[in-house]
């Protein structure tokens, strides 16, 4: 039960392959990924900042090496922080060892200790911590409980399924009411369905603890399900910091717009243009006016005529026929997901994906018709639009 | 089919043939032990004559090769026996403690100096101890360790490098992430050490015991170079020592002193020998 608080914090890692080959060979900077290189390392986190409320949920997200789980095990005290100030609970924890900022951490791999019982390695932060032995008793019972792992207390953690094990990880970080619970892809290792099933108990589970969570994912679903907010990385930047809601509806940049939503959001080489006061997107022969809002921001900004990157997301796609405002397409690939159908349409050689419901698909649109070889006309609003730099690849709207 | 049938004969005289092969290798590998255990209860002058033949009336000898062997001479077989205990116990502990503290670090941090130790390590185990042996006797009198009370040390000289190795080996596959949950559930490095890393070197601990155990027990060589043999002598050099007068040998003796050597390693083997398959298989794998 702690607010965190990152300022400015930045990880960087010296004297790294890259560097060393730079130094050898005496040639340009070496890019592996797309990490900043300088002359004191690879900076694997830059310049986060981030304020984490009591209680709050916040979700980590990004691709793998963006420095989210870097990020995580700075404020577990597990690697050393090059530059800012961590605080927990209003306390300066950056020279601070693990054990005494009164965190506790998931691992992606559970990470129990395999001779003792799930009963000692629940108890086992507990004994350290010198707590008499009745309340140990009584704590582990109550954890174990909460989990549903009660009788497996006396097993050993290889006499367990990778869905039980976790559970005993979680318990094991519980147990001793933590200010911060971090977890790091805790659910990475479990196959779908319970991953499905382990996401609805951290739900619960967070309703029970009164306690600050940070987790780690690569899944935006996860992120997206879980957190009271989304902090999206990429390359040891922040991207956006927001409610879920927010980063889907309000897309920063393309990363972001990309990375948030199943299926991936669609891309369209388009043209901003201006008549008078009125902002409208030009694409393919077709133009769509844009709702008030976006039109009242791009004026505040003074945002010139330009060719902009167009992204519309597949839900938002209508086939309602709107007289010269279609756009067609090759239907490609048509993926029955159950309740929706997904189509992926050719359109200039561009794959686009528009998302109809199964219900829909013979009851509108006839029999057929959204069969593989058929063209398709599809159309959407401005109000759906997000609207992009093409240089910067910035939201030129939020 | 018959095809098979051949192939499956051919294979089967295959096995056949590599059985024997075993079987005979076997019989080599006993027969010094059981010449040992046949001897060891005949009279000493059916030793040399008799050496493979059964126990019979005439040459048995009971229990008085051994009541010999025991109070031979003028040195006390059980201080023998004594300093032989003592020194492989404590060498066999400090190896273990040492090198298995010294492979988790070597494992754990990344830097030159820990490479330079390990690759110093594994170097140790290729030089001969006969190239050593005389210098080492000569610092091992300087710095005092040529008696039983600190003769282990040198034995954890001489033992770290294969310990280190293997440990090594173990500690490598045990996920880095166990000890970063031990430091944040509350342990620091000794804790984490002792507490969650040791037991989970259980086998591996059993295996180089058992290795370092057999090896100090038997050894001749360095407890002879090392320590004043008139005042501290191991089981193998009083068996050494077990001479008349005129340089004969009571072979019957010696054989039974030997007998009675080798049991307790036997027996210990014999206990841990399940462990030493784990702990080697437990360092492989993962490595």
């Amino acid at each position: 039960m702690a607010e965190v608080k990152l300022e400015h914090i930045e990880k960087i890692y010296p004297n790294s392959e890259p560097t060393k080959k730079r130094k050898k060979k005496g040639d340009a900077p070496e890019r592996k990924s797309n990490l900043k290189i300088t002359d004191q390392g690879v900076v694997a986190v830059e310049d986060f900042n981030l304020d984490v409320a009591d209680r709050e949920f916040v979700v980590l997200v990004g691709p793998s090496g963006c420095g989210k789980s870097t990020t995580l095990r700075m404020v577990a005290g597990l690697e050393s922080i090059t530059n800012g100030t961590l605080t927990i609970g209003g306390e300066v924890m950056n020279d601070v060892a693990p054990k005494d900022r009164d965190i506790a951490m998931v691992f992606q791999n559970y990470a129990l200790y395999p001779h003792m019982t799930v009963r000692d390695n629940l108890a086992f932060p507990l004994k350290l911590r010198k707590v008499p032995q009745a309340e140990i008793d009584q704590k582990v019972d109550e954890a174990a409980e909460i989990l549903g792992i009660t009788e497996y207390l006396d097993r050993r953690p290889k006499a367990l399924s990778g869905g039980q094990r976790q559970r005993v990880a979680i318990g094991r970080a519980i147990v001793r009411e933590p200010k911060v619970l971090l977890m790091d892809e805790p659910l990475s290792n479990l196959d779908a369905k319970l991953r499905n099933q382990m996401r609805a108990e951290i739900i619960k589970l967070r309703k029970r603890i009164n306690t600050t969570f940070m987790y780690v994912t690569h899944d935006q679903t996860e992120a997206m399900t879980l957190g009271d907010r989304i902090v999206i990385m990429k390359d040891g930047v922040v991207q956006q910091i927001g409610t879920p809601q927010d980063v889907y509806d309000h897309p920063h940049n393309i990363f972001v717009s990309g990375f948030i939503g199943v299926p991936q959001m669609n891309y369209f080489d388009a043209r901003l243009t201006k008549e008078g006061d009125d902002y409208k997107v030009e694409l393919d022969g077709v133009t769509v006016d844009l709702d008030g809002e976006k039109e009242r921001v791009l004026r505040e900004r003074n945002v010139e005529p330009q060719d902009i990157i167009l992204g519309c997301r597949p839900e938002h796609i209508s086939l309602d026929k709107v007289e010269g405002q279609m756009i067609t397409g090759l239907i490609d690939v048509s993926e029955m997901m159950g309740s929706e159908v997904h189509l992926h349409l050719d359109v200039d050689g561009k794959d686009v994906i528009v998302i109809v419901p199964s219900a829909d698909v013979n009851r509108k649109h006839g029999a057929g018709s959204l069969d593989v070889g058929q063209h398709l006309d599809f159309t959407f609003t401005g109000d759906v639009l997000h609207l992009f730099s093409k240089v910067t690849e910035e939201n030129l709207v939020y | 089919m018959p095809e098979r049938i051949k192939t499956l004969a051919s294979k089967h005289r295959g096995l056949v043939v590599v059985s024997v092969i075993m079987a005979i290798v076997c019989v080599i590998w006993v027969l010094p032990v059981a010449a040992v255990i046949l001897n060891a209860f005949k009279w000493n002058t059916f030793v040399k004559t008799d050496t493979f033949a059964l126990w019979n009336a005439e040459n048995f000898a009971g229990w008085s090769n051994f009541i010999t062997g025991v109070t031979f001479g003028n040195y006390n077989f059980w201080l023998a026996a004594w300093y032989s205990t003592f020194i492989t116990i404590v060498s066999t502990f400090l190896i273990l403690l040492f090198c298995s503290m010294a492979a988790w670090y070597i494992t754990r941090v990344d830097s030159i100096w820990c490479k330079i130790i390990y690759y110093l390590c594994i170097f140790s185990m290729v030089v001969p101890f006969q190239m050593v042996m005389f210098t080492l006797s000569s610092t091992a009198d300087q710095l005092k360790l040529n008696t039983p009370w600190t003769i282990p040390i040198v034995y954890l000289g001489f033992g770290a490098g294969l310990a280190i190795f293997m440990f090594v080996g173990f500690v490598k596959s045990i996920p880095v992430e166990i000890e970063e949950a031990a430091s944040i559930d509350g342990c620091g490095p000794v804790r984490t050490f002792f507490f969650v890393v040791l037991p989970m070197l259980r086998s591996t601990l059993i295996s180089v015991g058992i290795l370092e155990i057999m090896w100090v027990w038997n050894d001749y060589l360095l407890p002879v170079l090392v320590l004043d043999i008139n005042q501290y002598r191991t089981i193998p050099i009083h068996i050494q020592y077990l001479k008349g007068s005129y340089g004969t040998v009571d072979l019957g003796a010696t054989m039974a002193l030997i007998l009675m050597a080798i049991i307790p390693v036997i027996v210990f083997y014999l206990a841990c020998q399940k462990y030493i398959i784990a702990g080697v298989a437990a360092g492989a794998v993962k490595g």
